[in-house]
């Protein structure tokens, strides 16, 4: 594996990199409204599609009687589940559906089902939809997960769906990089709705021994939804191109999904044509809805092109589940945590939901702790609550169960809980390890000091306006992806560098990012590298929001000096020749600045390729050769401490803080400051870095004070399904988040540099502070409502 | 084939949304039945072919849209909203849909110089109105330092709802050339962002301001 400026890089002046307010590639698209998302591509003789939706939680479609829709004139076809049409697809690889392309059963309210209806407008697909007679038999379902424990309830899944409950090993790439851990050989099967699964390590007996009290708490986490801004939507179409033996396939609006779309199609690759970009914010969203995959099945039907776009409430898809957490931890008199057992109840989801948070355990705060001896058993109850569709920016895993637990054990204490933390935290390599984490005491530090850090136990403290003041504390890791192989391929080409990219554009800057490293590398500026924005090209964004960025970027910066050290190669040679050769004829070329010199010899700044004894000899970089020169490397980054020890070395460490105000008359919440310090190890891109810290902040606000999923529990339907009825933040609520950034170098991505990405989310840092202040702890959202139902007074 | 041409200058994108205004139609490209996809000659053969075939249904009506200094006549189903007509009769994707119901603002544009968002005013109403959308303020100079300064702040993430906020803006800033960063708040406070770019809307905009000020000064 090529190394050529080591993995954390000793570069130590940076022109490119880390500078603020360069306008993203595709910012002014964006801006102008001109970028094309799924839903904006409408093509001439389009045809509308609409996939029939469960008014039911849980229900079976047994018969559809679709003579009336067909009926009605303008209404082109009618799809059923059961028509031949669907054994022309495979499985997306992406898609988790385990019965059937299109089901005739549905695992929640609003889950396509049944039939499709194709019409030449979208209100006419409508009318059709009403004019299906469908014989629905309503199932038993469970929305209420407690409820679910019940063994005597029917099971709501069949076996086919069993395998979620079976128990696999980690998979591992080939590269030796656990992806995730899942599920563990020792537990029980899945009886009934539920499922069991316990990771324990360490010895506990020994754990509860050394405690001199126990320490047991609730932490409720809610699930949140709606993160997906744009209607997820495909319109597609088939061709016949006469430089592609076999027909081409045009899809648009199922974004960076062109090798499964080809995959579920049974096509080859380069016969799939998909020029959009822009996918909307679908952070760590991997999957493709229905309507973004079944688009060209309805085309070559009806031979027409044909569209089918979801509406806001069709995509009100779930990013947390909800979780109901008793932990029992062991602790001395001096607060260290000796044991910790964490017995969780979790929701999971309606099936084809990912598994991500309700099995990933190693994603947490724990395994950052000196105790080694921790336990983490979950109970896990099918249900029809929606679908989970990952969205790591947004995912707080399991951290908030140890913030609150080191919060309580300050309070029982007495004592300061970032020194409650302090004396938990185990040192940079290992659990083992005593020695202080630099990049922690150095966020802590900071954050004390930028705080003005004056620990108060709960309920002590009121403010000049008579409110209750309430303050909070919470660290975690700097994340990078790290699992996935990297490609990158650049070219130098008429005196220009070109990046050829796929994208997606997804808003996380990572072409931005990437330009700015190979800018960086070649001694170039931020526009001299021509970024081409090609659908067939190897390197994709896809690498995981700004922590991938920077565990992708690290191949970029070798790739980047790969071809430098070519580069230089060819203006060497090319400095000895003598003529100048256009075809068979000859010229005497004048002679080279660069003449006598050797490629280790040289280096490129500022657009020039120079002697590095003495600078005043150069060439411009336009002109340092004639040759077209590629550099095409693909590779695994260094192992990062976060993708690969979750939590068991320590490199690159951030804190949050919050102080809240809170009105124990009328229940209102105020966040008077709140305020991130992080050591990224090296920031890349200052802008995008920190708006995703507001992004983050915008979200952990958001699912704290003001948003809830509310479903019936008598009809098991969602109530609350749109953006009147689920109050995201405006812009009157989000705090102003003061950020403090350092770099410490400390990550194994370029430059040390680490990312920040989605462990700033949190379900629980406000709501801790609330706690802090009143002495009441209140489910989030801590509405004004249940805040005063908290403290008693309604 | 193969590569994507993006606006990645503000002058490309400029470029690219007065292409998209240039293309939109004065009079309908042709005259199709929306119930059954058959195209009649005249429009008075539409009403004949309704008469006849629909005779149940509502039959489109002629309008004439005013959309970015270009009045365009167009025969539309009277149930569909603006947003739809701007898409898919004038091609102008600027106004986006997320909530499908006037709570996120993505799909702003301005009529008669207020706010307006387009997914729930029927394009039947809009007759004889002029309508502004994103692709209009993209080609006048005087709001290239707005734009400028949303690409340089990164006043957006994914992009999509970023024009509803840019059209926002363009009416606060019309309304009053000299905000503070709690009006604007306030102006904006009916545009949802789910990336969470709020602060950056007031950096930009206020920075916008400044540069309009110097450029009006001199």
């Amino acid at each position: 594996m090529p190394d050529y400026t080591g993995a954390n890089g000793l570069r130590e002046s940076f022109r490119v990199v880390g500078k603020p307010n360069i306008p993203g590639l595709t910012s002014y698209a964006m801006a102008t409204g001109i970028a094309k998302f799924g839903s904006d591509f409408t093509v001439p003789d389009m045809l509308f599609a609409k996939i029939l939706r469960s008014p039911f939680a849980h229900a079976k479609v047994l018969a559809i009687d679709a003579s009336k829709a067909l009926a009605i004139p303008g209404v082109v076809d009618v799809v059923k589940w059961d028509d031949p049409i669907f054994g022309d697809i495979t499985q997306n690889p992406f898609s988790t559906s385990k019965t059937g392309y299109l089901p005739n059963e549905a695992h929640k309210e609003g889950a396509e089902v049944g039939a499709v209806v194709i019409a030449e407008s979208e209100a006419l697909c409508d009318e059709a939809l009403c004019a299906l007679h469908v014989q629905w038999e309503e199932l038993p379902f469970i929305v209420d997960i407690k409820k679910g424990l019940d063994p005597d309830f029917p099971a709501i899944r069949g076996p086919e769906w069993d395998e979620s409950h079976t128990y696999n090993p980690p998979p591992k790439t080939t590269e030796g990089h656990t992806w995730m851990a899942t599920h563990y050989p020792e537990d029980p099967r899945k009886k009934g709705n539920v499922g069991w699964s316990t990771k324990a390590e360490g010895d506990m007996a020994s754990g509860w021994k050394q405690a001199d009290f126990i320490l047991e708490y609730e932490v409720n986490v809610h699930d949140v939804v709606s993160l997906l801004p744009n209607p997820q939507a495909s319109v597609a179409w088939w061709t016949d191109d006469m430089y592609r033996p076999g027909k081409t396939l045009r899809i648009e609006g199922a974004v960076q999904r062109r090798g499964a779309i080809a995959t579920m199609y049974k096509m080859p690759d380069e016969n799939v044509i998909q020029e959009g970009l822009f996918q909307g914010g679908k952070y760590c969203d991997w999957g493709l809805r229905m309507a973004q995959e079944i688009t060209p099945l309805l085309s070559k039907r009806v031979n027409r092109p044909v569209r089918c776009c979801n509406t806001r409430e069709e995509n009100f898809d779930m990013c947390v589940n909800e979780r109901f957490a008793h932990i029992k931890l062991g602790v001395t008199n001096e607060g260290l945590i000796t044991a910790v057992d964490d017995s969780s109840l979790l929701d999971h989801g309606a099936p084809g939901s990912s598994e991500m948070t309700v099995y990933d355990r190693d994603w947490t705060g724990y395994y950052t702790l000196k105790c080694e001896n921790i336990t983490q058993r979950y109970t896990v109850v099918d249900s029809n609550r929606g679908f989970m569709h990952t969205c790591g920016q947004f995912v707080p895993y399991s951290w908030d169960m140890l913030t609150v637990g080191i919060y309580l054990i300050a309070e029982k204490l007495g004592k300061d809980p970032t020194e409650i933390a302090r004396l938990n935290l185990h040192g940079p390599d290992s659990q083992k390890d005593t020695r202080p984490v630099p990049s922690f005491e150095a966020c802590l530090n900071e954050g004390k000091k930028l705080m003005n850090w004056n620990w108060h136990p709960a309920g002590t403290k009121r403010l000049p306006d008579g409110r209750l003041h309430g303050a909070s504390f919470r660290y975690q890791m700097c994340p990078r992806h790290a699992f996935l192989k990297y490609f990158c391929k650049l070219e130098y080409r008429d005196g220009v560098v070109h990046f050829p990219t796929q994208g997606p554009i997804a808003g996380w800057f990572g072409t931005e990012c990437f330009t700015m490293i190979i800018a960086e590398e070649l001694g170039l500026m931020f526009d001299d590298i021509a970024v081409d924005y090609d659908y067939r090209a190897e390197h994709t964004d896809e690498a995981g929001g700004s922590d991938g960025v920077t565990g992708h970027g690290w191949v970029v910066k070798e790739c980047a000096n790969m071809l430098k050290k070519k580069i230089l190669e060819a203006a060497a040679r090319e400095a000895q020749e003598t003529v100048i050769r256009f075809g068979p004829m000859e010229m005497p070329k004048p002679e080279s600045p660069l003449k006598s010199y050797k490629a280790e010899d040289l280096d490129i700044m500022d657009g020039k390729v120079f002697v590095k004894s003495d600078p005043s000899k150069f060439v411009l970089f336009s002109q340092a050769t004639t040759e077209t020169i590629t550099a095409d490397f693909g590779s695994y980054s260094p192992k990062s401490a976060w993708a690969t020890q979750f939590g068991r070395k320590l490199d690159t460490m951030n804190t949050s803080w919050c102080e809240v105000a809170v009105d124990d008359e009328t229940g209102e919440v105020e966040i008077l400051k709140y305020l991130v310090v992080a050591d990224p190890g090296k920031v890349i891109r200052l802008t995008s870095f920190e708006s995703q810290i507001d992004q983050v902040v915008f979200f952990s606000q958001g699912c704290q004070l003001l948003e809830e999923y509310i479903l019936d529990p008598e009809t098991g339907v969602k109530l609350n399904g749109n953006m009147l009825d689920y109050r995201k933040p405006t812009t009157l609520d989000v705090p102003i988040v003061d950020k403090e950034i350092l770099e410490l170098r400390s990550g194994d991505g370029a430059y040390g540099a680490s990312g920040i990405a989605h462990n700033l989310a949190n379900s629980h840092l406000i709501i801790t502070a609330i706690h802090n202040a009143t002495g009441v702890w209140v489910d989030p959202p801590a509405t004004p409502d249940r805040m005063l139902k908290a403290l008693g007074k309604c | 084939m193969g590569k994507t041409q993006i606006g990645i200058s503000l002058k490309s994108a400029s470029e690219q949304a007065a292409a998209a205004i240039a293309a939109m139609p004065e009079q309908p490209k042709s005259i199709r039945c929306p119930i059954c996809d058959i195209r009649c000659l005249t429009y008075s053969a539409l009403t004949d072919h309704y008469a006849a075939n629909h005779p149940d249904c509502v039959i489109p009506t002629t309008i004439t849209l005013h959309v970015n200094g270009k009045a365009c006549s167009l025969i539309i189903e009277p149930h569909l909203t603006l947003k739809q007509v701007l898409q898919y009769h004038l091609g102008l994707i600027g106004a986006k849909e997320m909530c499908d119901r006037g709570a996120c603002g993505s799909c702003t544009v301005i009529i008669d110089g207020k706010p307006a968002l387009s997914c729930n005013i029927l394009a039947a109403e809009c007759e004889g109105k002029i309508i502004e959308t994103v692709e209009g303020i993209a080609v006048i100079p005087k709001w290239k330092p707005l734009i400028d300064a949303y690409c340089k702040w990164d006043a957006m993430q994914c992009g999509y709802c970023t024009p509803g906020f840019l059209v926002a803006a363009k009416v606060l800033l019309d309304r009053n050339p000299h905000p503070t960063e709690k009006e604007i708040n306030e102006a904006l406070s009916g545009n949802i962002c789910i990336c969470g770019t709020y602060p950056r809307h007031a950096q930009a905009i206020l920075e916008a301001v400044k540069i309009m000020a110097e450029g009006s000064d001199s």
